[in-house]
């Protein structure tokens, strides 16, 4: 069954278009998780399915109920703010009491309600304390305790975690996961952490600019990038991308390119790709992982690798795993990520290979060529 | 702190000297209040060698005092009560809600917060006349219930609550009365109690308005009250002054008891006008 929908859903303030006809689909219980950079209209596209912001066009589907128009409060939605958005005044219980106290529930099923939510979110020694009395993680509880005694169809998390320490953040990240599979409902959760994205979603949206630039499982994006703009985005540290442009290029048989890159000689690849080729001359960009560059004696296996001559900026050892940052002879950067092998990060010059199976190629508008 | 400087000691001495200048004349009207009337006149002692409260007795038996009391407390209550609730939700409407016009009239509750009331009050004394209300309590009342600044006051606290909260309280199904009256209200029940306060003393010690708008003394406020008791019974000043002491009393004991709301308030509207 469908949870969400958005079709062709656009937003603008006053003149200015900030979501342009975004386009997707959520599975009922799925975990959705929006990621961006900041200003890239993620918190507005959630406010939109909340109802908290008016959709300029397109249509919202909750449940198969088109919900474009509806007020907040009939959405069957819930959210968990940022800032968590407690009610000052009130106690623990009576924040989580709240809407249904609104709603004129009965007394007793009210207090079952809370009473539930606070076991699962341990709080239940808390119900009579105010917000002020309590600390990061228990308020960020408490916003959580105030969404699911709703019993919402859809959960709404912006930014949930941001205000709390990075142990802390684990911890509740565990907690978001743990709760999801205990009451199944579908959850969109925006983020631009992308730890937090890859380890809680079941799919993940990258937007940019308010247009969606690939939806996708975790790995499926980290695997297999669309366009480079989600190959720098997911991955940490960053993929490495380097300028080339392509010598020459057979179609036919094998649809094989060659790609000179903007570094001194020697460094031409051969690629084999199964879409249409690019012409010659036109310029392309490389992109592979740290974790896929390749240093020390290694050779030249299947003949069409890169090498590169890379001088070592500055290495960053955190002991189970190593990162040099370095710059290639014509100032591109490269970082290379090391698990076990310690040997080579230490020399101010390194020798580096760019295996063709891990290398990503993309034209100059940033679309990835296959 | 620690050490007292000479200049400290000055500057004590000053405001020492300052704070009496300002309490002689209340000692003044009370020493005044306690003499018998041959007293008052034939000398002049800073304490009184009898003690007389007949002055009292007369203002409370003899006059319409306890009439006018009756109609302070009365019509000061209903004013504000009145304020305080349009003059919230006007500042709620002002602050969050978004219709046609909003800014316009925002400008206009400025602009009338510009205008002294003294000079609508003959506009307002000719309409009052018209409508009948002369002399009656609506009359009293509904020219002073308008009071621009309480309104911008709620309106800067409200447009100082998070919006986070007013979007969760929307989520859990409030409509904007609840929001209102669940959220915002609690929220800023310190400033209300600064702003009652106030416009109680406010409309307590109003003079001018009930002054024009009643002539018979069934209706006066104890301010207006005090002034026909001089008139009806020449000039006696120990019972005049017992008079003025028992129409003070209520402000001064409010004033008292809620010292530091109503300096609070005090300081939030001249804040706004500064
Ligand atoms: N009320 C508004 N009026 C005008 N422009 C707005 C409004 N709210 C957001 N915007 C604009 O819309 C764009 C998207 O904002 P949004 O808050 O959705 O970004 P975001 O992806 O959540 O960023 P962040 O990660 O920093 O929270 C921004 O360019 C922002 O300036
Ligand atoms: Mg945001």
């Amino acid at each position: 069954m469908s949870g969400v929908t958005l079709s062709n859903i656009k937003k603008a303030f006053g003149p200015v278009e900030v979501i342009h006809d975004v386009n997707i689909s959520i599975e009922q219980g799925e975990f959705v998780v929006f990621v961006g950079p900041s200003g890239c209209g993620k918190s507005t596209l959630l406010r939109m399915i909340a109802g908290l912001e008016e959709t300029t066009s397109g249509v919202i589907d909750i449940e198969g109920q088109d919900v474009t128009h509806q007020e907040a409060a009939r959405r069957g939605v819930s959210m968990v703010f940022q800032s968590y958005a407690l009610y000052p005044h009130l106690t623990v219980f009576d924040n989580m009491a709240f809407s249904l106290q609104i709603a004129r529930r009965p007394k007793d099923e009210i207090r079952a309600k809370v009473e539930e939510a606070a076991r699962i979110l341990q709080l239940d020694q808390h119900l009579d304390r105010k917000p002020s009395q309590l600390s990061g993680g228990q308020r960020q509880r408490v916003a959580i305790g105030r969404a699911i005694v709703r019993q919402p169809k859809v959960f709404l998390f912006d930014e949930p975690l941001s205000n709390l320490d990075a142990e802390l953040r684990v911890q509740m990240r565990m907690e978001i996961s743990r709760l999801h599979n205990q009451i199944g409902a579908t959850m969109i959760y925006v983020t631009h952490d992308q730890v937090e994205a890859m380890t809680l979603a079941d799919k993940i949206v990258v937007l940019k600019s308010g247009v969606v630039q690939q939806i996708g499982s975790p790995l499926d994006l980290y695997d297999n990038p669309d366009n480079q703009f989600v190959a720098g985005f997911i991955g940490s540290p960053k993929m490495n991308f380097l300028t080339g442009t392509v010598a020459k290029s057979n179609s036919g048989a094998s649809d094989t390119v060659n790609i000179r890159l903007d570094e001194p000689p020697n460094s031409i690849v051969s690629l084999t790709l199964s879409g249409p080729v690019p012409k010659v001359g036109t310029a392309v960009t490389l992109g592979i992982r740290p974790e896929n560059v390749e240093t020390g004696d290694v050779t030249d296996a299947d003949g069409h690798a890169a090498e590169l001559t890379l001088k070592t900026e500055f290495t960053e050892e955190l002991g189970g795993v190593s990162y040099v940052h370095s710059l290639t002879e014509s100032g591109a950067r490269v970082t290379i990520e090391r698990r076990s092998d310690r040997n080579h990060i230490a020399q101010d010059h390194i020798s580096a290979l760019l295996p063709t199976r891990h290398l990503f190629l993309f034209d100059a508008d940033g679309a990835r060529l296959r | 702190m620690g050490r007292i400087s000479p200049s400290n000691i000055l500057l004590l001495i000053f405001t020492l000297i300052a704070a009496c200048a300002w309490a002689f004349p209340l000692y003044w009207a009370i020493v005044t209040s306690l003499k018998p009337e041959p007293e008052v006149v034939g000398s002049l002692s800073f304490w009184p060698q009898t003690f007389d409260i007949s002055s009292y007795a007369f203002a409370l038996f003899d006059t319409n005092l306890v009439r006018w009391y009756i109609n302070s407390i009365g019509t000061s209550v209903l004013i504000t009560g009145i304020v305080i609730m349009i003059s919230m939700m006007c500042g709620y409407a002002l602050s969050q809600l978004v219709f046609p016009g909003r800014r316009v009239l925002f400008l206009v509750v400025l602009a009338s917060f510009m205008v002294p009331s003294q000079a609508l009050v003959v506009s307002q004394f000719v309409l009052m006349h018209k409508f009948g209300m002369v002399n009656t309590w609506g009359g009293i009342i509904l020219p002073q219930v308008i009071i621009p600044v309480v309104v911008i006051v709620y309106k800067q606290f409200f447009d100082s609550v998070p919006r986070e909260l007013r979007e969760a309280a929307k989520l859990d199904g409030c409509g904007e009365f609840q929001i209102l009256f669940k959220l915002y209200l609690p929220l800023n029940w310190g400033i209300t109690a600064a702003l009652s306060i106030i416009t109680f003393i406010m409309s307590w010690n109003n003079f001018l308005w009930p002054f024009l708008v009643t002539t018979s003394e069934e209706m006066m406020t104890v301010t207006v009250g005090i002034t026909q008791v001089g008139d009806s019974f020449g000039v006696q000043y120990a019972r005049d002054m017992a008079v003025a002491v028992m129409a003070a009393m209520p402000v001064a004991v409010a004033y008292l008891v809620f010292q530091r709301r109503v300096t609070q308030a005090i300081m939030l509207s001249s804040g706004i006008k500064g």
